[in-house]
């Protein structure tokens, strides 16, 4: 849900008159980036900032945030430091 | 009808399959194309994937979607993500694939193209991808826990603090080892050594950019990097011929050696978002972009394979490593056909993403089938070059010298004709000053892609340009991983001094984190430092050692596994891990008896020692040693050497015997006792 506004935040404001087809073919696009966004961004292991703010809202609503910043800070801590060996 | 299309298929894959092997190996004499190569490897990803994978998945391991998975379970949106199948893949093969399958196999081609394919497509089917697989699995059926938590789990406490001081004794041969690769490829070489300081730069603006200016947003800051990273190859050509300027970036062996120990000392100490996190997305971007690129030049080029099927050197007698193909070309390829690393892997990030049981068939074994193609990439970029350059870059100075002509005619003498124009050609080609005796794999599969890569992209001009461009991305791994590796050691270090004085353990203790880093350092610097200045030793010793000792930690991961299948009252599939447990220790328990035991100078340690201290007795000096203390130094090492590779030895052999004592007991139990977290439990219930 908070995602979705999120999304919605970033995105040049839709133009109202735009319906049927033209809108769902839209939707389906936007859709289509936000997946392929995300699955850039997992298998690259880079800090995914809008999932987290997904799960956040899903979960825990209510409770503080973490920032953009602080967020991509503590993921690569957390990566980085005590993890085990990686490969050759 | 259906199954009627799907048995046809399968039989039409296994005959292309057949087709390509007698190609390979019934060809005499004439050159034979690569492409029947890469056919062979991929008819049997698909015959094994297909057949054997779902064996093990439905009948072994009965894998089980109903089964909640640690990422359903704990769900944070950060660590445990439950991942589809396809980004997971990607994700996982993101992180297993690395220098190993690219060094490995360019060291063994000096055997021919023939038994490093054979070795990398049997082991990968029968060794690798079943340990990924088997480790995946279970450690998603404990909740994500590590190798090493696993073998304390189900082997008992002992066998779990000796296999973590397995750990840390390979990581600290392997940052030696891939810091040795570096110190190689960039001896006297401004072009490389410019591009590769450039990235440090480049990495801190790349740092404080997802810091300061744009928080978090990695895309746009590795899309700079990669930028000015392709930038500086090109400046670096200019940096090479200028006269007041090469000669700041034209070091020596051992310069380099210092150079690398005191960066790794800094490079870990310094916060993660500032190099660390910025050059690791740089580098695995470059990884992945290399490797597609490689793919698909060999595709379009289909070169044509200059080495023969077997060379004379099966016998034990090569330049590049010595010892026979029995044992030591199973120790020579570890990554790509089996590598211990992998369990670490699979025991890490992986399972904590895992969305349904049955995507780890995919994710495990297939993943181990992506990276095994592209061990047999390198191997084809080994073999496209002419062997008489192969032979000149590989082989070290004390058996071909250090002059294009010298060595020419060593190589010549061998059988694999080449004249000093050819070899000062190349160098010429690709930018550099020298070729000769550039071990360590990256060099040679450097030349091997800039031929292939240029005969795909920009013909011969460009080739000087993808050289610089395939030493910068392997040089841009390696320096990630020994900052990445100096910080895991010495956090192993650290806890395990914990163990003998409290403090030391404590990790906001500044004088304990310096004293770990600096132990770590000095551990992997001092085996470096040792390489680089030993004109017998180096690559030939220390990747040897390297592959004992991960061949030993794939060797104690399949002992997990079967002990695993044993207790899950799995008797009747043990087979499938304890043939390639069985098979590891041969070979590795051979291998390491034979480099400590070896009445032969060149495979034994010990015999080498002997040689030595024998002439130094008399006081008569040795080459390629120049005065009594280097000759007192090569003692000291090979004895070090043999000492290291016996604590290898002994230390696999003590977990046999521990995992063999679990079997029994397990077997004769009526009832399955492995330690699973049980089915149904959900999501927060086992948050211990």
């Amino acid at each position: 849900m908070n995602a979705e506004l999120h999304q919605g935040a970033q995105a040049p404001v839709a133009a109202d008159d735009v319906t049927g087809p033209t809108r769902a073919w839209r939707d389906r696009l936007a859709g289509a980036a936000r997946v392929g966004r995300q699955a850039w961004l997992q298998i690259f292991g880079i800090p995914d900032y809008e999932r987290y703010l997904a799960h956040a809202a899903a979960r825990h609503p209510g409770e503080p945030l973490l920032s953009r910043r602080e967020f991509y800070l503590a993921s690569i801590d957390r990566k980085y430091t005590g993890r085990g060996p990686r490969c050759c | 009808m259906n199954r009627l299309t799907s048995i046809l298929l399968w039989v039409a894959i296994a005959i292309v399959g057949a087709a390509s092997f007698a190609a390979l190996a019934l060809n005499r004499g004439e050159s034979v194309n690569a492409a029947w190569l890469v056919t062979a490897a991929l008819s049997v990803y698909l015959i094994a994937y297909r057949f054997y994978s779902k064996f093990i998945a439905d009948r072994v391991l009965q894998l089980d979607d109903a089964r909640v998975t640690p990422a359903v379970r704990h769900d944070d949106g950060m660590d445990y993500v439950p991942t589809n199948k396809w980004v997971l893949f990607g994700h996982h093969f993101a992180a297993i694939a690395g220098a190993g399958p690219l060094v490995g196999p360019v060291l063994a081609a000096q055997m021919g193209f023939l038994p490093g394919t054979l070795w990398i497509l049997a082991g990968v089917v029968v060794a690798g991808a079943v340990q990924d697989f088997i480790v995946l699995f279970t450690s998603v059926r404990r909740d994500g826990k590590s190798l090493g938590e696993m073998i304390k789990m189900e082997l008992g406490p002992i066998p779990g603090s000796l296999a973590l001081v397995g750990v840390l004794a390979i990581m600290i041969i392997i940052l030696a080892v891939l810091a040795l690769i570096v110190v190689k490829a960039l001896t006297a070489s401004p072009w490389g050594l410019f591009t590769i300081a450039a990235t440090i730069p480049i990495a801190l603006l790349m740092g404080l950019y997802m810091r300061i200016i744009r928080p978090g947003r990695v895309g746009e800051a590795s899309a700079i990097g990669v930028i000015l990273l392709l930038g500086s190859i090109f400046l670096g050509r200019t940096v090479a011929a200028d006269p007041t300027w090469a000669p700041l970036f034209t070091l020596t062996g051992t310069q380099l050696a210092w150079a690398l120990i005191v960066y790794g000392a800094i490079a870990a100490s310094l916060p993660v978002w500032l190099m660390l996190a910025p050059r690791d997305y740089l580098s695995t971007f470059l990884k992945i972009g290399t490797i597609a690129a490689l793919a698909l030049g060999i595709y379009f080029v289909a070169p044509v394979l200059m080495m023969p099927q077997t060379t004379r050197f099966i016998d034990g007698s090569g330049p590049v490593f010595s010892g026979a193909l029995f044992p030591f070309l199973f120790i020579t390829i570890a990554c790509g056909a089996v590598s211990g690393f992998h369990a670490l892997i699979s025991s890490g990030t992986t399972p904590k993403m895992i969305q349904k049981e049955s995507h780890m068939r995919f994710i495990g074994f297939g993943g181990m089938l992506a990276e095994s193609f592209v061990a047999i990439m390198a191997l084809t970029a080994a073999c496209v070059l002419d062997p008489g350059i192969y032979f000149a870059m590989n082989a070290p100075t004390a058996v071909i010298g250090s002059t294009a002509a010298h060595a020419a005619q060593v190589i010549s003498g061998w059988g694999f004709t080449i004249t000093p124009d050819v070899i000062n050609d190349t160098a010429a080609r690709i930018g550099e000053n020298s070729i000769l005796s550039r071990a360590g794999g990256a060099p040679t599969l450097a030349v091997g892609m800039a031929q292939i890569l240029g005969q795909a992209f920009g013909g011969r001009t460009m080739e000087a340009f993808w050289y610089h461009f395939a030493i910068l991305f392997e040089a841009l791994f390696i320096l990630t991983a020994v900052d990445a590796g100096t910080r895991v050691g010495r956090f192993m270090i650290q806890d395990m001094l914990g163990h003998v004085y409290k403090p030391l353990g404590d990790t906001e203790f500044l004088p304990a984190n310096v004293l770990s880093t600096v132990l770590c350092v000095a551990l992997w610097g001092y085996f470096l430092y040792q390489g680089v200045v030993d004109p017998l030793g180096g690559i030939n010793t220390l990747w040897q050692l390297f592959g004992v000792g991960n061949q030993m930690l794939a060797g104690i991961a399949l002992l997990l596994c079967t002990s695993v299948l044993v207790k899950m009252k799995r008797e009747r599939y043990v087979w499938v891990t304890l043939v390639p447990t069985a098979w590891l220790l041969v070979t590795t328990l051979t291998a390491g008896v034979q480099k400590i035991f070896s009445s032969d100078p060149a495979v034994g340690f010990v015999a080498l020692a002997r040689k030595f201290s024998a002439a130094a007795a008399q006081g008569t000096v040795l080459a390629p040693a120049k005065s009594i203390a280097e000759m007192q130094r090569v003692i000291f090492n090979n004895y070090l050497d043999a000492f290291v590779c016996g604590f290898f030895v002994l230390l696999v052999l003590a977990m046999c015997i521990f995992a063999a004592k679990i079997c029994v007991e397990a077997w004769r139990q009526s009832r399955p006792t492995a330690h699973e977290i049980p089915p149904m439990m959900g999501r927060d219930e086992v948050m211990a």
